[in-house]
């Protein structure tokens, strides 16, 4: 990292601490809004259902109750959403507020109960008859796209919503040409995002103004409050979105969900502010799911391992409904697929299914798949052609000289270092040394295993890459810097932290630009009516997007501060001046030396004796700034870890993890570091225990957290996280972005060390969660079935 | 659904040293009445299974979940939240240690883990990082990853022993 | 998630607890330490009319250790099971298990006799009380009865206990023999177990193995005694070939049926695995000791 930053790359412990810690925090939940009336929604028990008739007369009688409303009722009130994107093989969708002649999963809210408090509200929504006609449920991909399959969406030709394909060069050549063709099979799970802070929202219509105040913990306030504003027929300057402490989203508080527009379209319609907490059952089966995925690969191999060619094919799981364009996710996952490896000739197909589940969504690393897919070919190579998965890696990772690398999809790595991390992880854990512990314990019947896993993090996505990649979007960010007439620093960007802990490192990123201390410098985020309109917290955008726009903006102030404070010092220009912890320096001889003068003066100057400033100079320090970053921004690690698997129980224990990591300048290694134990814990705790799980019925049996099963401190290793700091040429400070990689890195190690370690029975991780019982079931089939040599 | 619909209770509540008499249904929570009768919303409410720790709080000093607890028990009980120990200004030891060792991110788990361990780290004041492992179990955190939160309660439990740490 | 509306009700003694169950019947549920009630109230699973609230019955709250048999009131927390000095001595097994319930909060609260009540087939106290052979003492108004757990136990979450009664206390024999082992898988630390094991015996002058009582959960609607394994293994030798001869005859001897997510083959497989790690962990502590 630059030395010559003074701000930027301080280990400062996070401002927002002093309150979190002490229950003084303030979430959604402990905002009061005296007589808000409160809300809880009827759902359906069935996944897939005609609504014949909804019978709410017995509910509606009840004590506290308002009103119950349902889809039809809120279609008046509503626009529906429509997802038409120009995308060649996307089918366009719609949908309304709440459903109103069929349900299409296990939790479909099919209508909204309005009471004095949330007690009589569940009381009354007991109440409310729904009269359902059963429809048969598709609860898989297969079912899905079987030719006589029940649509899940009637309006569509098919269940498959979305389908692309891409080929470059001549993989079938390739393949032609080969020494081996070496296939592999992923199957990841459904997970959710789980915060421990649940949806919810406060929707406070001001009938006097005509203005609705949304409360809502939120990642996106601006894109939101558009949504908000279009969906109930408002002016964006008739809504505002305010988003108080978050307890976690990973993006699960992205979208505008049909509760929170319901919620919104009640409050203006019964005049009153509404109120509506999620559930944790609610939240576990209705919020958003995430990461069903297929995927097969081939992989084109000379004798030594070298890939020639690689095809990928992804099917996805992506629910009942399209909260986004259904290519969302599984498209960057087949964009970036090939990551760390030279590859040129290279295919994907890529077909997404509507089921009788949850919507999908992105959730934290929402390409999480994507390394384990190429890990785990990689591993398949060494495995058929008996080499070492290390010297595999070495013959095709992209080093220095390969720099800069167009990918075959036509993305550009710059400034990573994957070579580098694998060697680092490799030399760090001694691969050699875990050889021959391995061998010790494999003739004392103990299964040890090594993973390794290198990852190219997509982070910060530019408005080129959306255009190129034909999502509708735009990835700039806007910041404001405001130096008050005392001196004091505002400073605000269209981000919005939900627990990353933004408040420290953005701060730190002014202070830089600016050049004031970090604790002096306050960043105000989450009011659509305080904050520049920018696009949000989403992948791993916010130091480089946010970040990098405050630097920026920050920059912009202290040209003006110089300059004003140059004209104060009787100097020509502002060329030997510096401001340090909001004093103004002087270069004397080769010396920085002070002047007397500081930031408060200069305040001063500009707000109480305008008419002083230098010719030219407006009046205040009020500075904006937005900021495109370029199409994509890469990050890349590797990790690597070792696990014991054993056989009699199935259970696995991780012995040592190590992660080396390449985000280039970081703002506040605290905060980083972090970043990178919660993202791998959280892959971690997916590819090991957590699981949505639907019956064939489509029934969703994991909705209470002693069923959906997160991680507990027993369950997760210790992390090793080593560093490296190569700086982004192209971006502010040289920022690059990160906190999605270790769940990418996390599920692929994983995988990969247990395949290694279960290779004496001839078996192959190919499908996640690792349970105890699925470990068991393939130890069982390997001793009944010798030829069977992979996992069903 | 009952016919009938109960009368409110009166009750008399002693929370953080503090007597609250108030009227609420028999059915509601201690977590919910905290909360919105009394205004203390630093108890949090993640799961109203008893599963997740976030509305952990002290019933006679010992740590237990609010959200399985009827407020309507308590008459005679005295509760502790967060609310009474430390304020942003004044941290507690293991407040503090949170802090520093960044043992929290979204902060939405950590008042009911600093509830657990103020009464744990009484009863042993020299745990194993295991003791505390097993302890922490019943607080989920989705952001951290616990190890630092171990760290942490190792670290105040360190400084309340008076050991430099 | 709120529970449906009742009438709550707060005995001061045993005799008013027990009137109040009875005038109400079938529409009263008690609650002790509600760890397990509150989920499935607040899920409206379980929605009584009437709530007594047993926690005043303080005297319920005991530990009596005699010399035959150990007494433990039925409102006496899991934490005090698993701490308290004179249990740790004489009935180490249920301490043991009762550390090892859910959390160390859940544990402040929880209730050994809440615990019965509830009769969650793979809890840790219900198996301990089925291994060691303990009774219940059950108070109605008509009197007390003694019921012993195996009896108690019927099935699910379903128990001998009728209308109008309250399991007052838990009385447990002293175990026999020094070697005890229990021993439980779970994927996550903290959750239920899906298969536990619980033993205690004696060894004979000679080594061998004596009054061996061996108790399974998880593998059945109830927690199970193997007598037929017990008798096997009465004047064998504590060595590795019985062990493994007598863990392979107690998968062999239970029927687990195939859950959601747990087939019958794995619980199996685990009872095997975790009745030889039992022997062992038996075996060694005593080495140790």
């Amino acid at each position: 990292m630059s030395d010559a930053f003074t701000e930027i790359g301080r280990a400062l412990p996070r401002k927002e601490d002093r309150r979190l810690v002490t229950g003084r925090g303030r979430y959604l939940d402990d905002l009061a809004f005296p007589g808000a009336l409160h809300v809880s929604f009827v759902r359906s028990p069935h996944a897939h259902a005609r609504i014949l008739g909804i019978d709410s007369v017995e509910a509606a009688a009840m004590p506290g109750v308002m009103g119950v409303f349902t889809g039809r009722d809120l279609d008046q009130w509503t626009t529906r959403l429509r997802l038409a994107p120009p995308i060649e093989g996307l089918q366009p969708t719609e949908l309304t507020t709440l459903p109103i002649d069929k349900v299409r999963f296990h939790g479909d809210p099919v209508a909204c109960v309005v009471a004095t408090d949330r007690y009589l509200a569940e009381d009354a929504a007991e109440c409310v008859v729904v009269d359902y006609e059963q429809i048969p449920a598709v609860t898989s991909i297969e079912e899905a796209f079987a030719p006589d399959a029940v649509l899940v969406d009637e309006t569509l030709s098919s269940n498959m919503v979305s389908h692309q394909s891409l080929c470059v060069g001549d993989p079938a050549a390739r393949r032609a040409e080969a020494h081996r063709v070496v296939s592999a099979r992923f199957a990841l799970h459904r997970h959710t995002h789980a915060p421990l802070e649940t949806r919810g929202c406060v929707a406070d219509w001001d009938d006097g103004r005509a203005h609705l105040n949304m409360h809502i913990g939120n990642q996106v306030p601006h894109p939101l409050r558009s949504q908000l504003a279009a969906r109930l027929g408002l002016s964006e300057s008739q809504v505002t979105v305010m988003s108080p402490d978050v307890g976690g989203a990973f993006g699960q508080k992205i979208a505008l969900y049909r509760e929170e527009l319901a919620v919104a379209a009640l409050s203006r319609h019964l005049r009153h502010p509404l109120r509506w907490r999620e559930d944790r059952m609610e939240n576990l089966m209705a919020a958003a799911h995430a990461r069903e995925y297929e995927c097969r690969t081939r992989a084109a191999v000379s004798e030594t391992g070298k890939i020639l060619g690689l095809e990928l094919e992804i099917d996805e799981d992506f629910g009942g409904y399209c909260f986004y364009p259904a290519n969302y996710m599984a498209r960057v996952i087949a964009l970036i697929m090939t990551g760390p490896y030279r590859i040129q000739d290279y295919a994907y197909e890529v077909r997404v299914a509507l089921t009788n589940k949850c919507g999908a969504g992105p959730m934290r690393a929402p390409m999480a798949v994507t390394s384990w897919v190429m890990e785990g070919t990689i591993d398949a190579i060494a495995r058929e052609l008996g080499l070492d998965p290390v010297e595999v890696r070495r013959i095709n990772a992209l080093g220095p000289g390969d720099l800069p690398y167009t990918m075959p999809t036509g993305e550009v790595l710059e400034d990573v270092t994957p070579k580098e991390t694998l060697e680092t992880a490799v030399a760090a854990i001694d691969v050699a040394a875990f050889r021959e512990r391995q061998a010790r314990a494999r003739s004392e019947g103990r299964y040890l295993g090594l993973g390794l896993c290198t990852v190219i993090e997509s982070t910060t996505y530019g408005s080129e890459f959306y255009k190129s990649a034909g999502i509708p979007g735009s990835g700039h960010e806007a910041a404001w810097v405001r130096i008050e007439p005392s001196g004091a620093v505002n400073a605000s960007v269209g981000l919005m932290g939900t627990g990353q802990g933004y408040e420290s490192p953005l701060a730190q990123a002014v202070a830089e630009g600016l050049g004031v201390r970090s604790e002096d410098v306050t960043v105000h985020m989450g009011n659509t009516d305080i904050a520049p309109y920018g696009m949000g917290s989403r992948g791993g955008r916010g130091a480089t997007a946010g970040g990098g726009t405050l630097y920026l903006c920050a920059l912009k102030a202290r040209e003006r501060v110089l300059a004003i404070a140059a004209s104060m010092l009787d100097l020509n220009d502002a060329g030997g001046l510096r401001m340090r912890a909001g004093h103004i320096e002087r270069m004397i001889g080769e010396d920085w030396q002070k002047t007397g003068l500081a930031l408060t003066d200069i305040a001063r100057r500009a707000y109480l004796d305008p008419l002083a400033l230098p010719e030219g100079v407006a009046p205040g320090l009020d500075f904006s700034h937005s900021y495109d970053p370029p199409a994509m921004t890469y990050s890349n690690s590797t990790h690597a870890c070792e696990v014991e698997v054993d056989p009699q129980t199935g259970a696995i224990s991780i012995d040592r993890y190590i992660v080396a990591e390449d985000c280039g300048t970081v703002l506040n290694p605290i905060v980083v570091r972090g970043q990178q134990q919660g993202a791998i814990a959280m892959g971690l705790s997916g590819a090991l225990l957590e699981q949505v799980i639907y019956d064939g019925a489509g029934q969703n049996l994991s909705a209470t957290l002693a069923d959906y099963l997160v991680a507990s401190p027993n369950e997760l290793p210790e992390f090793e996280i080593l560093h490296h700091h190569t700086p982004n040429q192209r971006t502010p400070a040289g920022i690059k972005g990160m906190a999605e990689g270790g769940v990418m890195g996390a599920i692929g190690v994983i995988a990969n060390a247990v395949s290694d370690a279960l290779a004496p029975h001839g078996m192959t991780i190919e499908r996640l969660p690792l349970t105890p019982q699925s470990i068991c079931a393939l130890l069982q089939e390997a001793a009944t079935s010798p030829a069977k040599r992979t996992q069903l | 659904m009952n016919a009938h619909k109960p009368e409110p209770l009166t009750l008399s509540l002693s929370v953080n040293g503090q007597t609250y008499d108030l009227q609420v249904p028999a059915r509601k929570l201690l977590s919910d009445v905290l909360r919105e009768d009394l205004g203390l919303t630093g108890t949090h409410v993640g799961c109203e299974h008893g599963v997740c720790g976030a509305c952990t709080v002290l019933i006679d000093g010992r740590p237990a979940r609010a959200c399985l607890t009827f407020a309507a028990q308590m008459e005679g009980h005295d509760i502790t939240t967060i609310e009474a120990v430390g304020r942003p200004d004044a941290l507690s030891v293991l407040q503090q240690a949170l802090h520093e060792e960044h043992g929290l991110q979204c902060g939405f788990c950590t008042p009911g883990i600093v509830m657990t361990f103020e009464h744990y780290l009484r009863e042993n004041p020299a745990p194993t990082a295991d003791e505390v492992r097993d302890v922490l179990s019943g607080n989920l955190c989705r952001c951290t990853g616990y190890q630092n939160i171990v760290a942490a309660v190792l670290k105040a439990a360190a400084r309340m022993r008076g050991e430099a740490a | 998630m709120k529970p449906a509306q009742f009438t709550y009700h707060r005995p001061a003694s045993l005799a008013e607890a027990l009137a109040l169950l009875r005038t109400h019947g079938s529409s009263a549920k008690s609650l002790a330490g509600g760890q397990s009630l509150g989920p499935m109230l607040n899920m409206r699973l379980a929605r009584p009319d009437h709530l007594v609230d047993l926690n005043d019955l303080i005297e319920l709250d005991s530990v009596r250790v005699s010399d035959d048999m150990v007494e433990i009131g039925a409102l006496t927390r899991h934490h005090r099971v698993a701490n308290a000095p004179e249990l740790r001595r004489s009935l180490p097994l249920l301490s043991a298990a009762a550390a090892s319930i859910g959390h160390y909060a859940i544990r402040q609260r929880g209730t050994i006799g809440g615990s019965l009540a509830h009769a969650d087939p793979a809890a840790q106290l219900p198996l301990i009380a089925v291994t060691l052979g303990a009774s219940l003492v059950i108070a109605g108004l008509q009197g007390t009865r003694n019921v012993v757990a195996a009896d108690f136990l019927q099935s699910i979450m379903t128990v001998d206990l009728r209308d109008g009664e309250l399991i007052t206390a838990l009385r447990f024999p002293l175990p026999v023999g020094g070697f005890w082992a229990f021993e439980h898988f779970s994927r996550r630390h903290g959750d239920f177990a899906i298969v536990s094991v619980a033993l205690n015996f004696a060894q004979d002058a000679d080594g061998k193995i004596d009054a061996l009582r061996l108790g399974l959960g998880g593998v059945d609607t109830v927690p199970l005694r193997l007598p037929e394994i017990e008798a096997r293994a009465q004047g064998r030798p504590a060595d590795e070939d019985t062990i493994r001869e007598l863990a392979a005859a107690t998968a062999s001897a239970i029927a687990p049926e195939d859950s959601a997510q747990v087939p019958a083959s794995y619980r199996r497989r685990l009872a095997e695995t975790l009745v030889i790690r039992a022997f062992q962990s038996a075996l060694n502590r005593e080495e140790g000791a």
